[in-house]
C-alpha cells in the first residue's frame, strides 16, 4: 500500500523578513520497510538558493535561503511512499536485553558500531538513574529484548496523559518524566531515555501517521522511538499509540533526538511578531505500476 | 663576569636575595646552586643593573603596559573590562639545545592531532578499532556532526595549536594541556616581548633571543595559502566573540598586526552561499575567516541554536567551498583532557613513533582499571570534567576533606565516563620580581605551533604564565596570575625583526576605507559625539568654577549663573540652585563632585570612562598614540581630590589640562585617520553634537529674556571659545546680536552652528546612501534644511525683542534647529546603523 503526505508549515510575520537560512529535514528516507515513490518540496517565495544533502546519519536534508524580503513563508514536501508490510515479530524470540546492551558495549561489528553511538545521551535526552529507574520493571533480568521495549511502551502510554497544551516543543525529558503528560515528541524522548539509562541504544524517529480512529498524532508530524536489537536491527515503537508502526507509519528521518532531525527550522532577519501553522495529511493512493 | 664562580654566585645572591626551593626543579638555579648556562647573560646584566635599577627600568615597562592598554577580562567583573595586563620582567630563559627537543614534540604533537582530527571527521577508523572510546567522541559536544565530511583545505584542521608544558622536579618536560580550539595568547606572547625587550635591551641584543616575527609571518602564509576564492586579492576577517570576551584586547591586537578585519559574527552575513561583510559601502565577499570563537557557536543554523554571536548559514557556504575557516570547525573536539590519556597509542598507530613529550599521567574513568586506580589514589591527582560545559573548575584530591572526598566519590561512581583524573605533578620554578626582590614562582608554559607546508612551525618563545604564590597550584589569568615573556637562545646572532612596524607583506592599504563594518560606524560617530560633549561639560565647568567667588562682581555673576544653567540644563547639576545663603558653598560641592566624584554617573570622570569604553570597542580603528592619551587622561580622573585649601585650583588646573588633552585627542584621531567613512562618521558625530550643544549654549545661556547682557555673553563666549575672535573683530563692549552672530551664524568660526551645519552637509553629500539613489534620503533633506535654516536666518531678527521683551524669534529658531538635530541623528542611525536587527529561530514540530 502506498500513503501519500502533504507536509506544509507557514510562518507569517507581522514585519517583513529581509532574509531567512532555512533547513529542511522532509523527505521520507528509503528503508526496507517503505519506499520513497515521489517527492517535491515547494517553498514560497521561491528560494535563491537550496541546495540537499544527506546529514551524519543519512537523512536528506535541504538549506534554502529567501532573500527576497518576505511576510509568509510557506513549505510544502509532498510524498508518496510505498510502505511494506512484513510478518509480525515474536518478542519472545529476540535476544535477552543484557546481551544487546553487551554486545553494543563491545562494538565488534559493523552494525553494532553504528548502533553504539545511540546509547550516549544527547543534546534532547538524559541519561539518569530516574530513567533508568522507570524503565526497570519492564526489564527484568534475562528478558527478550522486544518484550521488555513493548512492555515499556504500554506502560508510557497507560500512565502518561496525551496533552497538547502541557509541553512546548523545548520541554526537557525529566520535566515529562514528572508530570506524565506530553505529545508525541515527548514520549518517544522519554522511552529513548529509559531504554539509553539501562544501557540499550535508542534513536528518535520522525515521520508522519495515517490518520484513523483511534490513532493520535496524525494532524501534524508524528515521532516514535526505536530499539536496536542485535539480529533483528531497528524495531520501532509508538508509545503515543502503544504499538509498533507498520503499514500506517511512513518515516521521514531518523536521529539521536528531536534536535537532529527537527522537520523545520531556520534562522530569520526581522519579521516582528511571527505565527506558525503546520498542517499534515496521510492518505492511501493506490499504487500504479 | 664568570658566574660559575662561587665569588659571582654569592654577588648575585646577596644582590638579589633570589632562593629557589630546593623541593622544585628551579630554572635559573640547578641543584648544585650554580647559575644554568642559558640565563647568564641576563645574570650578567642584572648584576649590573641591580635591584634599584631594575625597579626603574620597570616602571617604564609597566608605563608601557598601561598606555599600550594591554588588558585582560576577567569574566563576572562587570568593573573589568579592562585590566591591566600582569607582566613581570624577568623573563623565562631556555637554552638552544632544549629548545630543539621541544620544538620537535610540539611539531609531532601538532601532526598527531591533526590526524586524529581527519580520521574522527572522516572515516573513524581510530574508535572503529577501539584506540580511542567511541564514547568520547559521541557524547562530546564539540563533536559536530554536521561538519563530518566537510571539506578541509589542504587537509588542514589545526592552522594554530597550542600546548601547556610544564615540567617536573626530575626535570622532565610533560604536556598538561592541548588547545585545538582557538588557541589564546599569542598576542600576548608578542606584547610581552615588546614590553620586555624595551626593559632589557642591551641583554636582549646580547643574549641572541630569537625573534617571534616570522612565526606570524608563517601564520599568514598559511591562512594566505588555504584561501578557497580570490587568491590573488582575499578578504580575510578575524572573528571575535566581542568585547566581553577575556582576550579581546588580543584579538584586536592579531587583527591589527596581521592586517585583517577585525569582525563579530553580527557583522558577517551569508548571501547565496557566500559569506559577505556588512559595511557602509555594502556587502563585501569575505574569503577567510580566522576565528577567535568557539566552532560550536559560529552558525546558529546548524550548530548551536542558541548562539547569538554566529552567522547562519555559514556552514553550508563552508561546504560549498566559498569560505574557508581557521581552525576548521570541529577541532574543539580533542581539546579536553581525556583523549589525552590515549595519545601514547594513537602516536605509535598513527606515527608510528613515540610521544616525544609525554602527556602528563591521564586517566580516563570511563573504563573500569584506570577508574578503580584513580579511586583509590585521589590524594595524588587533579580531578577534571570529561565534556565540556559542566563544572570546569579542576578538583585537587589531596585538599579534599573526608566528606568532600566521599561525595565526589558517590558521583564519579555514579557516572565513571564523566570523570578524567590528572596526575599532579610540582611545577618548577621560576624568579618573578616581586616589591625589590626576586622569589620563586611555579609557572606553566604556553607553547605556539602553526601549520607550514606539510608540517608544522614553532613560534621560538611562548607564552609563560605563573602563580600568584608558591603554594598556588593553578595557573590561570582568570585567577590572578601573572605572565613573562619566554627568551628562546638562539644558536648566533638572530636577524633583527622589527615588531613594532607592520608585518613584511605589503597591507592591502587600498581596501581598507570600504571595509568599515556598520557596526564599526555607529561605535564612531558616538565616540564623536561623546568627546565633543565632554568638552563642552568641561569648558562650562571651567567657567563657573573660575566665578565662583564673585559675588561683587555683577558681571562675573552673572556669567557663573549663565553657566550653571546650561550645566543644570546638559543634566550635570542636579538642579539649579536656589538663591539661598549658602549657595556659593553648594554650588562648590556639587561642582567638585562632578569633578572628582567618578562613581556618580553624573561626572566627568564617569563620563569619560564611557568614552574610553568606546575607544576600546574601537581598538583596532584608533592609533596606539591617541588611545595613550585617553589612557593619560582617564588617569588623571581616577587620582583622588586634593585637600582642601587647594581643591579648587587643583580642579581648575585639571580642567585645563583636560581641555588640552581632549583637543590632543582629537586631533590625533583626526590627523591619524585616513579620510574614509570611518572618519567621517567620527566626525559626523563630532558635528552634530557640537551644533547640538551650541543650541543649547545660546538657548539656557543666553536666555529668554536678556539681562546684565555683558557679563553673561563673555562667559559664553569664553565656554565657545570665541573670546578671541569676538575681541579681535568687533574691539567693542558686548552685543548680543554680534555674539549670536558669530557663534550661530558665521560659517567661518569653527566654534558656530552654521560651521557644523555646514560640515555635516558636506559629509552627508558624501555619504554611500546619498551617493547611490537618486531619491536622496532622509538624512541629506535634513541637513540641507539645517544649514538654509542658519543661512537664511537674520542676526538683526534673530536679536529683536517682542512686545513681552523676550527673544521670540531666537527660540523658536533653537527650538527648531534642536528638533532637527534630533531628527538627523536618528535618520543616520536607520540608515547606517540598523545592523542590530534581530534574528531569530524559526522552530516547528
Amino acid at each position: 500500500m502506498a500513503l501519500r503526505v502533504n507536509h506544509t508549515t507557514t510562518y507569517t510575520y507581522s514585519e517583513p523578513v529581509s532574509i531567512c537560512h532555512t533547513e529542511v529535514c522532509l523527505k521520507p528516507r528509503t528503508s526496507a520497510a517503505q519506499t520513497l515513490l515521489e517527492h517535491e518540496l515547494v517553498i514560497v517565495p521561491a528560494p535563491e538558493v537550496s541546495i540537499a544533502r544527506q546529514d551524519y546519519f543519512g537523512n536528506t536534508v535541504t538549506y534554502f535561503s529567501s532573500q527576497e524580503p518576505h511576510l509568509k513563508l510557506t513549505i510544502t514536501a509532498h510524498s508518496v511512499v510505498e510502505v511494506h508490510t512484513s510478518d509480525p515479530l515474536q518478542p519472545r524470540l529476540t535476544p535477552k536485553w543484557e546481551q544487546v546492551s553487551e554486545e553494543v558495549r563491545h562494538y565488534d561489528r559493523a552494525e553494532t558500531f553504528d548502533a553504539l553511538q545511540f546509547v550516549f545521551e544527547s543534546p534532547r535526552v538524559r541519561t539518569a538513574r530516574e530513567f533508568a529507574d522507570y524503565a526497570r520493571p519492564s526489564f527484568p533480568a534475562g528478558r527478550p529484548l522486544l518484550e521488555g521495549a513493548l512492555d515499556l511502551c504500554g506502560r508510557i502510554y497507560k500512565e502518561f496523559k496525551y496533552d497538547q497544551r502541557a509541553t512546548t516543543v523545548s520541554t526537557p525529558v525529566d520535566e515529562v518524566l514528572r508530570i506524565r503528560h506530553g505529545v508525541c515528541q515527548d514520549f518517544a524522548h522519554l522511552m529513548i531515555a529509559c531504554l539509553r539509562s539501562i544501557g540499550l541504544p535508542a534513536r528518535y524517529v520522525s515521520g508522519y501517521l495515517r490518520s484513523g480512529r483511534n490513532s493520535v498524532g496524525s494532524e501534524a508530524s508524528h515521532a516514535w522511538a526505536s530499539v536496536f536489537c542485535s539480529g533483528f536491527g531497528w524495531l520501532d515503537l509508538d508509545p503515543t499509540n502503544n504499538l509498533m508502526p507498520a503499514a500506517n507509519h511512513v518515516t521521514a528521518a531518523w536521529g539521536r533526538d528531536y534536535s537532529d532531525v527537527s522537520p523545520v527550522k531556520g534562522v530569520a532577519l526581522g519579521g516582528g511578531e511571527q505565527a506558525i501553522k503546520v498542517g499534515v495529511d496521510v492518505a492511501p493512493v493506490p499504487v500504479q505500476y | 663576569m664568570n658566574l660559575a664562580g662561587t665569588e659571582a654566585r654569592e654577588e648575585f645572591a646577596a644582590a638579589w636575595r633570589y632562593l629557589s626551593n630546593p623541593a622544585f626543579h628551579d630554572e635559573l638555579i640547578a641543584a648544585n646552586g650554580n647559575v644554568r648556562p642559558q640565563w647568564h647573560p641576563l645574570v650578567d646584566s642584572l648584576l649590573e643593573i641591580g635591584p634599584e635599577g631594575l625597579a626603574r627600568r620597570w616602571q617604564e615597562g609597566r608605563r608601557l603596559v598601561h598606555e599600550n592598554g594591554i588588558t585582560y577580562n576577567v569574566y563576572g567583573d562587570p568593573q573589568s573590562t579592562d585590566r591591566p595586563w600582569p607582566l613581570d620582567p624577568i623573563p623565562l630563559v631556555i637554552g638552544a639545545g632544549e629548545w630543539r627537543t621541544i620544538e620537535a614534540a610540539m611539531r609531532q604533537r601538532a601532526t598527531l592531532l591533526n590526524a586524529i582530527l581527519t580520521d574522527l571527521y572522516g572515516p573513524q577508523h581510530l574508535l572503529r578499532e577501539g584506540l580511542l572510546p567511541p564514547e568520547l567522541v559521541f557524547r562530546h559536544t564539540g563533536f559536530l556532526r554536521p561538519c563530518a565530511g566537510l571539506s578541509v583545505p589542504k587537509g588542514i584542521n589545526l592552522h594554530i595549536y597550542a600546548a601547556d608544558l610544564a615540567r617536573s622536579p626530575d626535570g622532565q618536560w610533560w604536556v598538561i594541556a592541548d588547545r585545538t580550539q582557538a588557541p589564546s595568547g599569542a598576542g600576548y606572547a608578542l606584547e610581552n616581548r615588546l614590553v620586555a625587550s624595551r626593559v632589557l635591551p642591551d641583554v636582549f641584543a646580547r643574549a641572541h633571543v630569537r625573534g617571534m616575527a616570522s612565526f606570524f609571518q608563517t601564520y599568514r602564509d598559511t591562512l594566505r595559502g588555504i584561501v578557497p576564492e580570490h587568491r590573488e586579492n582575499p578578504r580575510i576577517v578575524l572573528l571575535t566573540p566581542g568585547p566581553y570576551n577575556e582576550t579581546y584586547f588580543e584579538h584586536a591586537f592579531l587583527a591589527r598586526y596581521l592586517g585583517y578585519t577585525l569582525v563579530e559574527g553580527g557583522d558577517l552575513t551569508v548571501r547565496e552561499n557566500r559569506v559577505y561583510l556588512k559595511t557602509l559601502g555594502g556587502l563585501l565577499p569575505v574569503d577567510l575567516i580566522v576565528r577567535r570563537q568557539d566552532d560550536s557557536f559560529c552558525d546558529p543554523l546548524e550548530l548551536r541554536g542558541d548562539s547569538m554571536l554566529g552567522v547562519p548559514g555559514l556552514v553550508e557556504a563552508v561546504r560549498a567551498g566559498h569560505v574557508a575557516v581557521a581552525n576548521a570547525l570541529g577541532t574543539g573536539l580533542i581539546e579536553s583532557a581525556a583523549p589525552a590519556a590515549f595519545l601514547p597509542i594513537l602516536c605509535r598507530h598513527i606515527l608510528g613513533e613515540d610521544l616525544k613529550i609525554p602527556t602528563i599521567a591521564t586517566w580516563w574513568c570511563g573504563q573500569p582499571r584506570p577508574f578503580e586506580f584513580v579511586a583509590s589514589h585521589l590524594d595524588n591527582v587533579v580531578i577534571k570534567p570529561t565534556f565540556p560545559g559542566r563544572n570546569d573548575h579542576p578538583i585537587f584530591g589531596a585538599r579534599l576533606s573526608v566528606k568532600e572526598r566521599a561525595q565526589l566519590l558517590e558521583r564519579m561512581r555514579a557516572s565513571p565516563a564523566d570523570f578524567v583524573a590528572q596526575e599532579q605533578v610540582s611545577l618548577s620554578t621560576v624568579p618573578v620580581w616581586d616589591d625589590g626582590r626576586l622569589e620563586p614562582r611555579h609557572f606553566v608554559l604556553r607553547i605556539y605551533v602553526v601549520a607550514a607546508g606539510d608540517s608544522y612551525a614553532v613560534m621560538p618563545g611562548g607564552l609563560t604564565r605563573v602563580t600568584t604564590s608558591l603554594d598556588s597550584l593553578v595557573v590561570s589569568m582568570q585567577r590572578g596570575g601573572g605572565s613573562k615573556d619566554t627568551w628562546v637562545i638562539g644558536d648566533g646572532p638572530t636577524p633583527e625583526f622589527s615588531l613594532l612596524q607592520a608585518p613584511a607583506v605589503p597591507l592591502e592599504v587600498s581596501r581598507a576605507t570600504f571595509d568599515l563594518p556598520s557596526r564599526v560606524a555607529d561605535n564612531l560617530f558616538w565616540l564623536g559625539r561623546n568627546v565633543e560633549r565632554i568638552e563642552v561639560a568641561v569648558r562650562v565647568t571651567r567657567a563657573i568654577l573660575s566665578r565662583l567667588y564673585s559675588e561683587s562682581d555683577p558681571a562675573s555673576a552673572a556669567g557663573r549663573d549663565a553657566g550653571v544653567r546650561i550645566l543644570a540644563a546638559l543634566g550635570y547639576l542636579s538642579t539649579d540652585l536656589p538663591a539661598a545663603a549658602d549657595r556659593t558653598a553648594r554650588l562648590q560641592a556639587e561642582l567638585l563632585g562632578m569633578i572628582y566624584d567618578s562613581a556618580t554617573p553624573t561626572s566627568l570622570g564617569s563620563n569619560l570612562h564611557q568614552v574610553r569604553h568606546l575607544a576600546w570597542l574601537l581598538r583596532d580603528r584608533i592609533s596606539a598614540d591617541a588611545w595613550r592619551i585617553l589612557n593619560h587622561f582617564d588617569q588623571q580622573f581616577s587620582n583622588p581630590a586634593p585637600p582642601e585649601p587647594l581643591r579648587v585650583s587643583g580642579a581648575l588646573n585639571l580642567l585645563d589640562n583636560a581641555i588640552m588633552t581632549l583637543s590632543a585627542f582629537s586631533g590625533l584621531v583626526m590627523e591619524s585617520m585616513t579620510r574614509g567613512h570611518g572618519w567621517r562618521f567620527l566626525d559626523i558625530g563630532r558635528r552634530l553634537e557640537r551644533a547640538d550643544q551650541m543650541v543649547e549654549l545660546i538657548r539656557h545661556g543666553l536666555g529668554l529674556v536678556p539681562t546684565d547682557e555683558s557679563g553673561r555673553l563673555e562667559a559664553l563666549l569664553e565656554i565657545a571659545d570665541s573670546f578671541l575672535t569676538y575681541r579681535s573683530r568687533y574691539l567693542t563692549s558686548m552685543q548680543p546680536d554680534l555674539v549670536l552672530d558669530l557663534l550661530l551664524l558665521d560659517e567661518a568660526n569653527p566654534r558656530s552652528a552654521a560651521f557644523q551645519l555646514a560640515r555635516l552637509r558636506e559629509h552627508i553629500e558624501h555619504m554611500p546612501e546619498s551617493r547611490s539613489s537618486i531619491h536622496r534620503p532622509a538624512e541629506w533633506r535634513l541637513a540641507v534644511e539645517l544649514l538654509t535654516e542658519v543661512q537664511l536666518a537674520e542676526v538683526a531678527e534673530l536679536a529683536r525683542l517682542d512686545p513681552s521683551g523676550r527673544l521670540s524669534n531666537l527660540d523658536k529658531l533653537l527650538m527648531r534647529l534642536a528638533g532637527e538635530l534630533r531628527r538627523l541623528s536618528e535618520a543616520i542611525t536607520r540608515s547606517y546603523f540598523s545592523h542590530a536587527l534581530a534574528s531569530r529561530q524559526l522552530h516547528a514540530r
